[in-house]
């Protein structure tokens, strides 16, 4: 087996999960966590929009519709740069396996998606360490919305009613879902998505993801 | 390609001032203003980190000495975001001229000071409106010290204490600020800023500054 090297160069593990809302994500998240525990290796998980500096900053300004393209942007980069000092990184330093719900993709689906320049976006994410694999679990927008629908419901930003695509909220859903899909589309090839087929049953999508991680973990890289 | 470098079409006028603390900027962005309005035209004034958005959250945060470079360089841009498109595009749209205090400027100087990359910051601030008047008011280290420091010790994030550039924040307030400096000086080119000298008295730079924004007026076609 050849020698497995880290993409950013540090001891631990980098696994991003992506995807769009309700494609499962977390649930996934939560099966790997275990299985690597049980390997007993050090697993920390970290999710997108948890920064203890701004996460509820943007959640009180999305109640009170505050947020325009730019300033969505930029506070979920702020988001983002502290959870990668204070957290990711750190962790990574010390051979930790640190598993994301969502990476900067989600920011370039969604920041493209309302407006902004692609690289400009792309800039603001450009010192992020590369990830080690990125899963991504494609869903038809259908099954998305009926599952959104049956659990959450749908909320205005994710519906992407700020957009103003349309002042329905079930078309609006649809079209913003739709063009967050094809900005994923897109990002497939160019990050070397593993896609998985996200309508598979949950055991199924994780014997995927877990043999994906299992390569990496047989060729030594952490010992 | 950024929007900084380009002229604005906006009927309003935009003029920053900039410069370290201590140099006299409010003050006579202050005397501007009352003229401005005393001359009936429409003013509208703002200033950096002051957004209903961000600043307050940027201040706490400030308090308890959270922020890293990048985040800190973030934040200031949210503020910015949030008041360049609730006011000062507005205004500019409605024929305002608009006074800030403080611009992207301040953030190619402070970051940088940082270590935040250049093209990064500038990058990030590439949606900025290029201002008719940018001035720059120049100031050593040491004579913004004096002027800001008289009754008080300098603050954490101001002394660049951040940077562990020395333990006594006098010491270390002069190496950061230095090195802000040294960024505004090199930006004097790269964006045109008009540099004054800060211990000039404050009759004299208003004389000047009125001069040159009298001037970007009538070019306008704005009579004053």
């Amino acid at each position: 087996m050849t020698q497995f090297k880290t993409k950013h160069g540090y001891e631990g593990l980098l696994i991003v999960i992506e995807g769009t809302d309700g494609s499962g994500k977390s649930t996934q998240l939560q099966l790997l966590k275990k299985s690597i525990q049980a390997q007993s290796y050090g697993v920390i998980i970290s999710e997108w929009k948890t920064s203890r500096l701004i996460a509820n900053v943007i959640d009180d300004a999305k109640e009170r519709n505050l947020l325009n393209a730019t300033t969505y942007s930029l506070l979920y980069a702020a988001d983002f740069a502290d959870r990668l000092e204070n957290t990711i990184i750190p962790a990574l330093k010390s051979g930790f396996i640190v598993l994301l719900d969502r990476y900067y993709y989600t920011a370039l689906a969604r920041d493209v998606v309302r407006g902004q320049d692609i690289e400009w976006v792309k800039n603001l994410y450009d010192y992020a360490p590369e990830p080690d694999l990125i899963f991504y679990l494609d869903m038809p927008v259908d099954v998305l919305l009926k599952r959104i629908i049956g659990t959450t419901g749908l909320n205005y930003y994710e519906s992407g009613r700020d957009v103003g695509f349309s002042s329905d909220f079930y078309k609006s859903f649809e079209i913003y879902q739709n063009k967050c899909l094809e900005q994923y589309e897109k990002m497939k090839s160019e990050y070397n998505f593993i896609s998985i087929d996200g309508t598979k049953s949950i055991d199924e999508i994780h014997s995927i993801m877990n043999h994906e991680v299992q390569k990496i973990l047989d060729s030594g890289v952490l010992y | 390609m950024s929007k900084l470098t380009e002229k604005h079409n906006y009927k309003g006028t935009l003029v920053c001032v900039e410069g370290i603390d201590g140099s006299g900027k409010s003050t006579q962005l202050a005397l501007l203003r009352d003229w401005l309005k005393s001359t009936g035209h429409d003013v509208i004034f703002t200033e950096w980190n002051s957004s209903e958005l961000i600043s307050q959250t940027t201040k706490l945060a400030k308090k308890k000495n959270m922020l890293s470079p990048r985040t800190f360089s973030l934040l200031h841009a949210v503020d910015f975001a949030d008041r360049l498109k609730q006011v000062i595009d507005p205004a500019l749209k409605a024929g305002f001229i608009v006074l800030a205090d403080r611009y992207a400027y301040t953030a190619f100087a402070r970051d940088v000071a940082r270590g935040v990359d250049p093209q990064w910051v500038r990058n990030v601030y590439n949606f900025a409106i290029k201002p008719d008047l940018a001035i720059y008011f120049d100031i050593d280290p040491k004579n913004s010290m004096e002027r800001i420091c008289s009754n008080r010790a300098p603050k954490f994030y101001e002394a660049g204490m951040d940077l562990k550039l020395s333990n006594d924040p006098y010491e270390s307030y002069m190496i950061f600020q230095g090195r802000v400096t040294k960024e505004y000086q090199k930006m004097v080119d790269e964006f045109g800023l008009i540099k004054l000298d800060a211990m000039d008295s404050i009759h004299s730079k208003q004389v000047r500054i009125r001069e040159m924004l009298r001037e970007v007026l009538n070019n306008k076609g704005v009579n004053i």
